[in-house]
């Protein structure tokens, strides 16, 4: 469906992606994901046609987006990183204007069915709370009836509720036959919703595949956490497949080598009586991966998820 | 493509209409200037203004008023405004250039010009019996041309300014002088030599010119240097425009 292959983007001295090289396959949902300023929108935007590439090649279902933008265009979807609207605009204005601007458009109405947004045709957008927004900018990108869809951060703020609803839309919209491609930060939502993953980092896009894949070929560590009043950890260090123990107050932290780790560590407390609570085991998870390659390492004095609302 | 663009204006018409600022500043405030300097000092013929009334001599001017609206503060912000939220960009992303866009902002931005001017018209009628001695055919052109003169600053704005702010600015930093210093408002037989010269080089002092001569009559000749000026500077601003001027 799309083929990239050593993609180059380069604002003046900078080189926002460099030598950038995946493929994108038919009616998958194709995660890419990476910290602020990784070249992500660059990247979709050389797929898009909006951006002209520094070098590399670039085909959409056989087309050049560059050349023949206008003709990708009746099948292709694109949702902008925060587009807004016109002030004042209604949501049935927007969507019969961008009706008329496609051959064959679905009719919108059935799009605002699906989104949820029937009976808010005469609404005007600004109206609209953050999560109808996006859907409404997902209607707009499924007007021309694509065959690929780009979605560029839709679920940056959203409640939890709205960020769920958005990923049962996008597993609708693949049995649909649609192939999506997600820009996204959030590790949870491309578990969720992705086939495969690319993660990039600083221009480069150091891994490419499915998610379980991707956390499998870093051999991560798994980490078994929880409160106690232990004060020696000289025990749990001496353990069988243990790589390290940390301490933060009472939640002591072990990252160890997968599931032996965890047994021989629950079979440590119980027979050496020591208290503990609240036992948390965490298996290497994309998150992990994404902070191992970006070079920030959750060891034992860097803050869980957990601990973070104690504080 | 003909019936999307088509679509595309009557949009931006609804828009416009309903941004109420727009419509003030472009239909009511010229008509309460009218009423106001109209009431003050009526209608009557007097010597100094060549046998024509104050409100005859300043239903022309105003065109500089109503032109200043829409092209120099409605045209560059919306533009930009369409800009900074990636509207054009988002357009970008579809089958429709973004040149279609600006056409149709264009559009629609003349026939508002030429509604408000429309308007002023029909009130300085009725309320004060205006009378009108040129002939509609060059009024309407000189107008129009004007118009578009004056929106390839507008067009400037959007392209120099780098965000809604800094267009906001210097959009009110254009339009006050214009309002005031060009004769648009004020005549500006009554200001000191100084003041005239700074006049002279603001570019609706000559619509105002132009319009003031084709509107009352006068010879092909007395409008023509102005209509030169307005051309040259035309040519300028939109040089200048297609040099800076970024999708996004």
């Amino acid at each position: 469906m799309i083929a990239v292959d050593a993609l180059t983007v380069q604002y003046g001295e900078l080189r926002a992606v460099d030598q950038v090289s995946f493929s994108v396959f038919e009616q998958e949902i194709f995660g890419i994901v990476g910290p602020n300023g990784a070249g992500k929108t660059s990247t979709v935007e050389c797929i898009e046609g909006l951006r002209r590439a520094h070098s590399g090649k670039v085909s959409v279902s056989g087309l050049d987006p560059w050349k023949d933008r206008k003709k990708l265009y009746e099948v292709m979807g694109v949702q902008l990183q925060d587009t807004a609207y016109q002030d004042q605009v209604r949501v049935g204005e927007i969507c019969a204007l961008f009706s008329s601007l496609y051959r064959s458009p679905v009719p919108y109405g059935e799009l605002l069915e699906i989104m949820q947004l029937s009976g808010k045709e005469k609404a005007f957008v600004s109206s609209l709370s953050g999560g109808q927004r996006q859907k409404l900018a997902i209607v707009l990108a499924l007007i021309p009836n694509p065959r690929i869809a780009f979605l560029d951060e839709l679920t940056t703020g959203l409640d939890p509720r709205a960020r769920h609803q958005m990923w049962d839309l996008l597993l609708q919209l693949r049995e649909r036959g649609l192939t999506i491609v997600l820009v996204s930060h959030y590790m949870d939502e491309v578990e969720a919703v992705c086939d495969r993953v690319a993660i990039m980092d600083r221009g480069r896009m150091p891994a490419v595949g499915s998610v379980s894949e991707v956390i499998g070929r870093f051999a991560l560590h798994t980490e078994i956490s929880f409160r106690s009043s232990l004060e020696r950890t000289g025990g749990l260090e001496a353990l069988p497949g243990v790589v390290s123990v940390g301490r933060k107050r009472n939640r002591i932290t072990v990252q160890g080598r997968g599931d032996e780790t965890v047994l021989a560590v629950l079979e440590h407390l119980r027979d050496r009586g020591i208290d503990y609570a609240a036992l948390a085991v965490k298996p290497p998870d994309l998150e992990a991966v994404f902070l191992n390659l970006v070079g920030y390492s959750p060891s034992g004095e860097s803050p869980r998820a957990d601990e973070k609302e104690v504080r | 493509m003909r019936a999307a663009l088509l679509n595309l204006t009557l949009l931006e018409m609804k828009l416009f209409m309903r941004n109420y600022i727009n419509m003030f500043f472009l239909l009511i405030f010229p008509m309460l200037m009218l009423l106001l300097f109209g009431g003050i000092f009526g209608n009557e013929p007097e010597a100094m203004f060549g046998g024509y009334g104050t409100v005859d001599i300043s239903v022309p001017a105003y065109a500089g008023l109503i032109i200043s609206v829409t092209g120099l503060m409605s045209l560059p912000l919306t533009l930009c405004q369409y800009r900074e939220k990636k509207i054009l960009k988002r357009f970008q992303a579809t089958p429709l250039s973004p040149i279609y866009v600006v056409v149709s902002q264009i559009s629609v931005h003349l026939i508002m010009t030429v509604a408000g001017m429309l308007l002023l018209f029909i009130v300085a009628k009725v309320v004060f019996d205006l009378q009108f001695v040129g002939r509609v055919l060059p009024v309407t052109a000189v107008f129009l041309f004007s118009t578009l003169s004056i929106f390839s600053l507008g067009f400037l704005v959007a392209a120099v300014a780098p965000n809604m702010r800094a267009a906001t600015a210097i959009a009110y930093l254009i339009y006050f002088p214009m309002l005031f210093l060009t004769g648009a408002t004020i005549p500006i037989e009554l200001m000191p030599e100084l003041m005239q010269k700074i006049a002279a080089v603001l570019p609706v002092t000559h619509v105002v010119k132009a319009m003031k001569a084709v509107w009352l009559g006068e010879t092909a000749a007395s409008v023509y240097p102005s209509l030169l000026i307005l051309a040259g500077f035309m040519l300028v601003c939109l040089t200048l425009s297609l040099k800076f001027f970024r999708w996004e």
